[in-house]
């Protein structure tokens, strides 16, 4: 997994590319939150580089969404790929998480 | 240092001793160190079979009735986690690398340079502290292992077995675990006139995953003899799965009811691939995708419901995605087209052969590669 993030005001754009799967979904989870500031109130993860995710992977983006509901702070993720899109739409998580086509849409919605 | 490391010294000269006992003062008095001694190989054998807390032995090489070299080879016998330091004349390369060939830890050459004789007991002490911890991690390890096995067992004799063959309809189900305990299962059991039928994947695997798999489950099993339709089932399970799940764990799953008086087979899905219906004429068809999510990760989802009618000769392949993303050695997945290939034109001859079919396909699709998910698949097909 390879992570890269960029602020500006309010709003970090996390963009994580690769696999997500049970050996790393916990690491994927900790580099995640190690990202968030206190002063992000809109978190938008990119997952337009993921090739893989598995369903340890879709767990972590639950907690993470989960946790940053709960601090009242938006969270979206956006720029699926084909096959993690079919993840998404099949398992349902496309009705529990913000899913944006690119990250302009995100931000705007 | 929270522990006192007994250490033998065996040298056959007397002045040794007064030396070591005077220069280490300082250690022995914080109770760092405490020295033991003996005048050459075989009384050090003694004492060291007498005394199981010598942690470390400190001998010379050159001593009357047992060489040190010797003595080496005997301690390993004695405890193989003790170690030896050898002090050598300076310059005796030849004797230093046997020794160290022996098994010695490190040396110290002679005359004895207190500083680095120090710097040398405490590195040496070091790394038995780190042994040590290392063999109890190991041991911990198997233990967990153990009991990882147990629940290996456990988990596969709750799957159940003998999956019902009539002339009405034939069932076949099989998982395969990528680790010791899985997070996948499949169930199946008589409601009333009709068959119930599960395949099931948890979240992850492992020993969490597999207490959710057993709790889900139970739920399902439930509410599938209390509640009836397969859509309000899985609602009931959803919530009851939701209500204590602080790890937001969560499982994906078809549970479908199958009619054998009409054919009819009424399922619904949470989260999971839909099921795959081979025609009689060996035509594959993936079956329409219900409304749902996984279940467990929010409450009062809405579920919806789908019925196809089962012709003589079809059959039904429920799946867990441990099938289709099964990785060869060029980390391609196996896919559904492939799974639907396994079937194209020719219609299993019974539930058992399609089931085979399935993981067979899977198998020499895979090669050598590793298992890296459960693989589960259930196949219903009606005579």
């Amino acid at each position: 997994m390879e992570f890269s993030h960029d602020r500006s005001g309010d709003t970090l754009v996390v963009t994580a590319s690769g696999r997500v799967d049970g050996s790393n979904a916990s690491d994927f989870l900790e580099s995640l939150q190690g990202m968030f500031d206190p002063g992000d109130q809109r978190i938008i993860l990119d997952l337009g580089g993921l090739e893989y995710i598995s369903s340890a992977g879709l767990r972590v983006l639950l907690m993470a969404a989960q946790n940053l509901d709960r601090q009242s702070k938006s969270f979206s993720i956006c720029s699926l790929t084909e096959a993690v899109g079919d993840v998404f739409r099949i398992s349902g998580f496309d009705q529990i998480i913000n899913v944006f086509p690119s990250v302009e849409a995100a931000k705007q919605g | 240092m929270d522990q006192t490391y007994k250490i033998l010294v065996v040298d056959d000269e007397p002045d040794l001793e007064p030396l070591i006992l005077q220069r280490m003062r300082r250690q022995i008095r914080a109770n760092e160190y405490e020295f033991v001694f003996a005048q050459n190989g075989v009384e050090a054998l003694e004492k060291l079979n007498a005394d199981s807390t010598i942690d470390m032995v400190l001998s010379d090489i050159n001593m009357p009735m047992m060489y040190g070299l010797t003595l080496l080879q005997q301690i390993h016998g004695v405890d193989p986690n003790l170690r030896a330091v050898i002090i050598s004349a300076y310059g005796d390369m030849d004797n230093i690398r046997t020794a160290m060939n022996r098994g010695a830890f490190d040396f110290v050459t002679k005359p004895i340079d207190f500083d680095d004789l120090k710097i040398t007991i405490s590195r040496t002490l070091e790394h038995l502290a780190e042994w040590r911890e290392a063999l109890s991690s190991r041991d911990q390890l198997v233990a967990l292992q153990n009991e990882l096995s147990i629940a290996s067992q456990l988990q596969q004799s709750i799957l159940p077995k003998n999956p019902p063959v009539t002339d009405k309809y034939e069932v076949s189900a099989n998982m395969e675990p990528a680790r010791n305990v899985g997070g996948d299962f499949y169930d199946f059991f008589n409601l009333d006139e009709q068959v119930g039928l599960v395949v099931a994947d948890v979240s992850d695997k492992g020993i969490p995953a597999s207490m959710f798999m057993m709790s889900s489950r139970t739920a399902l099993k439930g509410a599938a003899i209390g509640v009836g339709d397969p859509e309000r089932v899985l609602e009931e399970v959803n919530n009851q799965l939701h209500q204590d799940n602080p790890t937001f764990m969560f499982v994906t799953l078809i549970y479908a009811l199958f009619n054998p008086a009409n054919g009819s087979l009424t399922y619904s899905i949470a989260g999971h691939d839909p099921p795959m219906l081979v025609s009689a004429d060996g035509t594959v068809t993936e079956l329409p995708l219900t409304k749902g999510v996984a279940l467990g990760i929010a409450p009062d989802i809405v579920y919806t419901q789908e019925t196809v009618e089962l012709a003589p000769g079809d059959t039904v392949v429920l799946f867990t995605d441990g099938v289709t993303e099964a990785m060869n050695a060029n980390n391609e997945q196996f896919g559904l087209t492939r799974l639907a290939d396994v079937f194209d034109g020719k219609a299993p001859e019974s539930a058992l052969a399609a089931n085979e079919a399935v993981f067979e396909y899977v198998r020499n699709f895979a090669g050598d590669a590793p298992q890296s998910d459960d693989i589960t698949c259930l196949t219903l097909r009606r005579p």
